[in-house]
């Protein structure tokens, strides 16, 4: 029986060590990852050119209402560049 | 004329009704309550209970057989086609699905593909409470001990301190698998109960100003040095990274744990793989969750079931839960010591799975001292944390028990 709890507070000691260093792990690495894409892939800006006449048309709230629509069905990855109406 | 009649009576339950079964319904009806009235995890405890039921109708032959029924000589088993035409489609789905260990990682899957980690991303110095609520698993694996379990057999029970139903069943599969029915009944019961316990354990452990800590304020006070700029590529690199790690120092965590960043990954890539995860996310989850439910109950035939050893699993269990919520409570605390920067301690006790039960719990017992106080995100840091590290404590337990 003392042989079957050294072995358990063995097993208690090597288990809490290795899931506090496996959480330490992920926040190290979650902030290497973190700093790595700030300086290397940050996001890019969504620069909007807008031709004569048309901010006229599209008010500023219905544009941001469809840029972000774009933004969640495309999932980030499109960009309005024209909004005609039809 | 007799003959007919007596036939016709040993086609029917009554012969093989007795006392013992009649309780072992009485505790499926008691489950199917809980779970269709009283909503306590219905998708798992339902079919958990209605498992329990065809086990326990005398006749139908629906009860999982000890393994020994199937072993065969030289370390060898029955094949799945013997085990079917002698045991039945419960038994067959029971060797194939879960003796295998192979629904719980599927589970595990679909899960990942249900989980952001954009709050813990955001917050990840409170990934380390996931960790200190680990303690009850052990704890409990040394209680156990003390009550008569084999190491086996206490850290399956341990392992309910997790709070994580794939796991708790994932352990058990692995390290005692006659306990597999009481193990899990126990898992998803507290889990449902998380409501209770939580406030239960935080009253006991928690002053009124600490209650009160704005997680917001404190921000505001000392803002966090690195803004993710770019978080859907953080997104997607971090699982495969976390992969790697942890395969590297726990391998024996990998089913569970590769399964759920697996399951993350195709959520996060987004469009080119949505197929992926609503696959993991709809089809392969549920029907994964109707078998695991349905064998598990199954293997609560009333001579398994009806024993002390299913009294001490409900007691331990509790323990086990209890322990883990207070030790990522107390963990809080000493860090509050030496920490300008306070962190609410009932951040700590989401250190536990149960996602996303304990993050809600504890976010409407600080909205209750401090209605401005919304500290769910800062929540959801530390209960996803506990997923992992109760994926990586299975993974010890496996390893070395």
């Amino acid at each position: 029986m003392d042989e079957t709890i050294s072995k358990a507070l063995l097993v208690m000691l090597v288990g809490m060590l290795t899931v506090f260093l496996i959480l330490w792990l992920i926040t190290v690495i979650g902030n290497i990852i973190i700093r790595l894409s700030n300086k290397y892939l940050p996001e890019v800006e969504q620069v909007v050119k807008e031709k004569k006449g048309e901010a006229q048309q599209i008010k500023k709230n219905t544009y941001a209402a469809i840029e972000s629509a774009v933004s969640i069905v495309t999932n980030g990855k499109g960009k309005v560049s024209e909004i005609k109406k039809i | 004329m007799q003959e007919t009649l007596t036939k016709l009576y040993e086609m029917t339950a009554f012969g093989g009704f007795s006392l013992s079964v009649a309780l072992m319904w009485l505790i499926a009806f008691v489950l199917l309550y809980l779970g269709i009235k009283k909503q306590y995890e219905p998708l798992l405890l339902v079919p958990i209970a209605f498992g329990v039921l065809l086990a326990n109708f005398p006749g139908g032959g629906m009860g999982i057989v000890p393994a020994e029924n199937i072993a065969l000589e030289g370390h060898r088993y029955k094949n799945l086609f013997e085990i079917a035409s002698e045991y039945g489609i419960m038994n067959y789905l029971y060797y194939s699905l879960i003796k295998t260990g192979f629904l719980p990682p599927i589970i595990f899957m679909g899960v990942g593909a249900l989980t952001d980690f954009g709050p813990m991303l955001r917050n990840l110095k409170l990934a380390m409470f996931g960790a200190a609520a680990q303690i009850g698993i052990f704890t409990v694996l040394i209680c156990s001990l003390l009550l008569g379990f084999t190491l086996k057999e206490a850290a399956s029970l341990g392992i309910i301190g997790g709070a994580d139903g794939p796991t708790a069943i994932y352990t058990t599969i692995k390290l005692a698998p006659h306990l597999l029915g009481p193990i899990a009944i126990a898992a998803y019961s507290y889990m449902a109960l998380v409501p209770v316990i939580i406030p239960l354990v935080a009253n006991l452990l928690m002053t009124k100003n600490e209650f009160k800590i704005n997680m917001r304020q404190m921000d505001k006070l000392y803002p966090s040095k690195h803004q993710i700029k770019n978080l859907k590529t953080v997104k997607i690199v971090f699982p495969i990274v976390l992969g790697v790690v942890s395969a590297v120092f726990v391998p024996s965590s990998v089913p569970l744990l590769g399964m759920l960043l697996f399951g993350n990954l195709v959520k996060e890539i987004g469009t080119s793989t949505s197929r992926l995860a609503d696959a993991a996310t709809g089809p392969i989850l549920n029907t994964a969750t109707i078998f695991l439910g349905l064998a598990v109950g199954a293997t609560m035939t009333a001579d398994v079931f009806l024993t002390p050893k299913t009294l001490g699993i409900v007691v331990g269990g509790f323990l086990a839960f209890a322990i883990s919520i207070a030790g990522g409570i107390v963990a809080v605390k000493i860090y509050n010591l030496f920490a300008k920067k306070k962190i609410n301690p009932l951040i700590g006790a989401t250190g536990l799975s149960a996602v996303p039960m304990a993050s809600r719990v504890a976010n409407e017992m600080a909205l209750k001292h401090d209605s401005t106080n919304h500290i769910l995100q800062y929540c959801m840091a530390s209960n996803i944390s506990g997923v992992i590290g109760s994926a990586v404590a299975a993974g010890v337990l496996i390893s070395l028990v």
